[in-house]
């Protein structure tokens, strides 16, 4: 299976150039990016994840060109985001579930089956018909983390997940993350015992890929790169 | 989200979405042509009616009490005018009337998903798709206005937070602009959210 691959890919945003000549392959099972504040990490997974164009270069995710492929892209690859406020959609938590189907043309049945079954795997069965917005926010990045797994993504790009959550709430949805699976994981962190817990890792630095490879090698450089 | 639907197993909650939609849009479209000539049955028979919509098993008059404890401006601001304006037998009359329209019409969305309810306004747009009217794209478009009324009003409290901990005096100038960024804030990442979630 092809992962993700980037040829001199640069995205310009407005005035200031986020990500310079990125020459990428990335084909471990989970990658970690790792990088100071405004270095371009989430840059690098909005363009992997087609919500950004390359201003130049290209770039190939799972064999797609995310710019001309964008509808299958969007069936393959899941996205979350580390505000789980935005991303619920639905007034009640299976109902949020559910909208991740709703483009999917599913028979009824066959849509409440997979719900369930998602619901199940994130423990989230006895909240089903909870107000969405009444959760903690551990349980919204959990519904967020299901919403995405409910279609069965081939990649999941999570930037930055646990950012807003206690320590007990990031472990859970990592080891939801993390879990061995059919799925590969490009994982924008801060948070360098979860980037250790990835196969690769990659260290951006002002719009540039620092290091490469894995994770253990990148978290390294990436702390050496701290020292006063 | 403000969810008004209450789960169950009333034969409100049976029928299907489209035929409810329009039993409760024939019930609110009879108590407004009731003619104000008719004197007292012009509140009774509204009254009445929607006391029997919601007697039904599974929904009850407790949950009619909520509606009118929760709708309690509009009936008091509506019975303060018209009894300036009309006098108390039009005020007891015309309030009624209105109680019971709104009641009525929330048994819609106290007894039936979203996710059912956007699926029959999709069903029930789908003529409007010959002139290029996308009827998912309308759906969707109620789902997330719904959805950001309690993500304004998240963002409202924040900024009214943020001003106290710095024991800023409330001022509009002050709330508005903060506001306003958090505002387009959330409906930047809410796009991006809806995109990578398969809508294009």
């Amino acid at each position: 299976m092809n992962g993700i691959v980037l040829e001199d890919a640069s995205v310009r945003l407005g005035e200031v150039e986020a990500l310079r000549d990125v020459s990428l392959t990335l084909d471990a099972r989970t990658t970690a990016v790792l990088g100071d504040n405004g270095s371009g990490k989430s840059t690098l997974a909005r363009l992997v994840g087609g919500l950004l164009p390359a201003s130049s270069g290209t770039v190939e995710v799972l064999g797609l060109d995310p710019r001309r492929q964008a509808a299958e892209l969007r069936r393959r690859v899941a996205i979350v985001f580390s505000n789980p406020d935005a991303q619920i959609v639905m007034p009640t938590v299976a109902e949020d579930v559910a909208f991740s189907l709703r483009g999917d043309r599913l028979r009824r049945a066959e849509r409440a089956e997979r719900v369930t079954a998602a619901l199940e795997r994130f423990g989230l069965s006895d909240l089903a018909d909870r107000s969405s917005h009444d959760l903690s926010g551990g349980q919204k990045q959990l519904l967020a983390l299901c919403g995405a797994f409910v279609r069965s993504p081939e990649l999941v790009i999570a930037d930055e997940p646990t950012a807003y959550l206690d320590a007990r709430n990031a472990r859970h949805v990592a080891d939801h993350l993390l879990a061995e699976g059919a799925h590969r994981l490009l994982l924008v962190t801060h948070d360098l015992a979860l980037a250790r817990r990835c196969e690769s890792a990659v260290y951006v630095a002002e719009g540039r890929v620092a290091a490469v490879g894995a994770s253990a090698e990148v978290i390294a450089a990436y702390e050496e790169s701290l020292r006063w | 989200m403000v969810t008004l639907y209450r789960p169950g197993s009333s034969l409100w909650h049976l029928l299907a979405t489209g035929r409810k939609a329009l039993v409760l849009a024939a019930l609110v479209l009879a108590i407004s042509l009731l003619p104000q000539a008719w004197g007292r049955p012009t509140a009774t028979i509204p009254a009445a009616l929607c006391l029997a919509c919601y007697a039904v098993p599974g929904i009850g008059l407790r949950v009619l009490l909520g509606q009118l404890v929760a709708m309690r401006w509009i009936l008091i601001v509506t019975a303060v005018g018209q009894l300036i304006f009309l006098g108390p037998g039009p005020a007891l009359v015309n309030t009624t009337r209105i109680a019971a329209l709104i009641s009525i019409a929330a048994l819609l969305a106290l007894t039936t998903r979203t996710t059912d309810l956007l699926d029959a306004m999709e069903r029930g747009l789908s003529p409007l798709s010959r002139l290029r009217i996308d009827p998912q794209r309308v759906a969707l478009l109620l789902a997330v206005t719904l959805n950001t009324v309690p993500a304004l009003t998240r963002a409202a409290g924040q900024v009214r937070e943020a001003q106290r901990a710095r024991s800023a005096r409330p001022s509009l100038r002050r709330f508005a602009v903060p506001f306003l960024i958090l505002a387009l804030k959330h409906a930047d990442e809410l796009g991006e959210a809806l995109t990578a979630r398969g809508v294009r």
